[in-house]
Formats: structure tokens, C-alpha cells, sequence
């Protein structure tokens, strides 16, 4: 987590902080404050809800516009990587990855099947954490799609 | 009783993955992410109660005993949303490898399963 400039998530999105507006990078800083004070992570995220909802609605932003927002992705991260510190989650692999692309690029799951070559039983499999899949298979499935496989440092929690 | 009185609604989401249906281990933080993030998108009011449930059901394929820890949700529901919540722990049987999720509507039990 760098929030000198660039704030990276756990999932590997970046956030340029100069992009924010002042009081959104103070309210940052402010939640960094509070979830190091926090006493679990339900009660950041009770609190950081409270707080971006509060903040932004005084905007005239919807609820369904807030979960979009850098802000909002930040503030899951600080929460998410208090899951992680204390053994409570696991933090996100390429299965998380796979998930999104699914979401995200697909209608169906046997849409991005057809599109991999992949099999729809391989990918219930994995996508329910009960099998990997072999390097070259994933490099393979991925190229089809156009993705590939990259190597990045694990990001602190 | 009028659509839109609020209901106070409770569901419990297992600390680990079903180890039948999946591995056992804890959920990707990725996964409470979705959940936080659809909770708060598409009702106005809830909370994540302090602490871990222990609880234990009886496996619905097994028969089995099974022993587990929990997180508590609260979310206040109108009335007219509460198909939108079983809808929501539907997909969320998916999404944390469960199969069947605790949840509770003013006081009545249901256990929310895939169709």
C-alpha cells in the first residue's frame, strides 16, 4: 500500500491520488487514521460505510454510484487487508481474477468457456477453490482471450 | 401489512468455505468485498455485528455435525425488497461456497439455498 501517490489494492488496482479532490484525499488519510484504531474490522467497515455514504450523499452521489468510486475501493481495501492480518480472509488469486473477467466480459460462464477452450466442469472446479489449473492451460485459456499471465510483487498487508 | 414497513433481517455468513463443496479455507477478501459492496448499494440501512457466531447444523448430504463461526449481518429490509435479499444470499451461497445460508426475517427462520 503506497498512498504517497499511488494507492495499490490488494487486487492490484491502482489509484492515483493527485486524480482525487482535496477533501477526498483527506478523508483518506482520515481512515487510515481510524482503521489503524480500529478494534475489528466489522467496526471499520461499519464506520467507513457511515463515513463515504454521509460524504458522498451531501454530493447528491448514489449509493450504487459510491461502490464505483476510488474512495470506496480504498476504503474496502484498508478493510480487507485488516481480514487478511488477522487470518480472517485470504487475499485474492488469479481464481478472484478469473471470477471478474467472467463478470465483467461474459454473458455466462459457458460463454467464457467457449471463448477459453476451457471445460464448464474445470471451471466450476475452480472457480469453487477445488482444483487449479496447470500453468500452461491458464496461459493458454488466457491468450485466447486476450490476457496474459504476469508476475507482480505481493502487496503488503 | 404495508409493503413498505422495514423488517429488521439477520443472515449468518460462515467464516470458511463449504469443505465439501469447496476447500475449507477462509473466503478471498474479494468475496466480503461483494457482499459489502451489494449490501450497501442496494439497501439503506445495515451493520456487521461485533464478533464471530458459533453455531453447528447438521449437513444436509451428510447428515453430519458440523461445527462453524459465523459473521452476523443485520440489514433493515421494507418489505417489498426482502425477495432482493433472498436473491442476494442466493448468489452468496456461490460466492462463499456455501449450501445454504441462516436467515432470519423478523424472528421467522429461513435457510436460503440454491434452487
Amino acid at each position: 500500500m503506497n498512498t504517497t501517490s499511488i494507492y495499490t489494492t490488494l487486487n492490484g488496482e491502482s489509484f492515483a491520488l493527485s486524480d482525487l479532490e482535496s477533501d477526498e484525499r483527506q478523508l483518506i488519510s482520515d481512515l487510515i487514521i481510524r482503521q489503524r484504531a480500529a478494534s475489528s474490522w466489522s467496526a471499520f467497515a461499519n464506520d467507513y460505510m457511515r463515513q463515504l455514504g454521509e460524504f458522498y450523499k451531501s454530493r447528491g452521489i448514489s449509493r450504487k454510484s459510491i461502490i464505483e468510486l476510488p474512495l470506496w475501493k480504498i476504503a474496502s481495501d484498508l478493510k480487507s487487508r485488516m481480514m487478511v492480518r488477522a487470518g480472517d480472509a485470504l487475499p485474492p488469486d488469479y481464481r478472484d481474477s478469473l471470477g471478474t473477467i467472467i463478470r465483467s466480459d461474459y454473458p455466462t460462464q459457458k460463454a467464457f468457456c467457449d471463448a477459453t477452450g476451457l471445460t464448464e466442469d474445470l471451471v466450476s472446479h475452480v472457480l469453487a477453490r477445488r482444483k487449479h489449473l496447470a500453468i500452461d492451460t491458464l496461459s493458454e485459456a488466457l491468450r485466447r482471450i486476450g490476457y496474459r499471465l504476469a508476475i507482480v510483487p505481493i502487496e503488503k498487508v | 401489512m404495508p409493503n413498505d414497513v422495514i423488517v429488521e433481517c439477520s443472515f449468518l455468513i460462515p467464516m470458511t468455505r463449504d469443505a465439501l463443496l469447496s476447500d475449507g479455507q477462509p473466503h478471498s477478501s474479494k468475496e466480503w468485498e461483494k457482499l459489502d459492496d451489494t449490501l450497501f448499494a442496494k439497501f439503506l440501512g445495515g451493520t456487521s455485528a461485533p464478533g464471530l457466531y458459533s453455531g453447528f447444523y447438521a449437513d444436509p448430504h451428510t447428515g453430519q455435525r458440523v461445527s462453524d463461526q459465523s459473521k452476523k449481518f443485520i440489514v433493515a429490509v421494507p418489505r417489498f425488497q426482502l425477495d432482493e435479499l433472498r436473491q442476494l444470499l442466493i448468489e452468496a451461497c456461490d460466492w462463499f461456497c456455501q449450501k445454504c445460508i441462516y436467515l432470519s426475517i423478523a424472528g421467522n427462520v429461513e435457510f436460503i439455498q440454491k434452487p
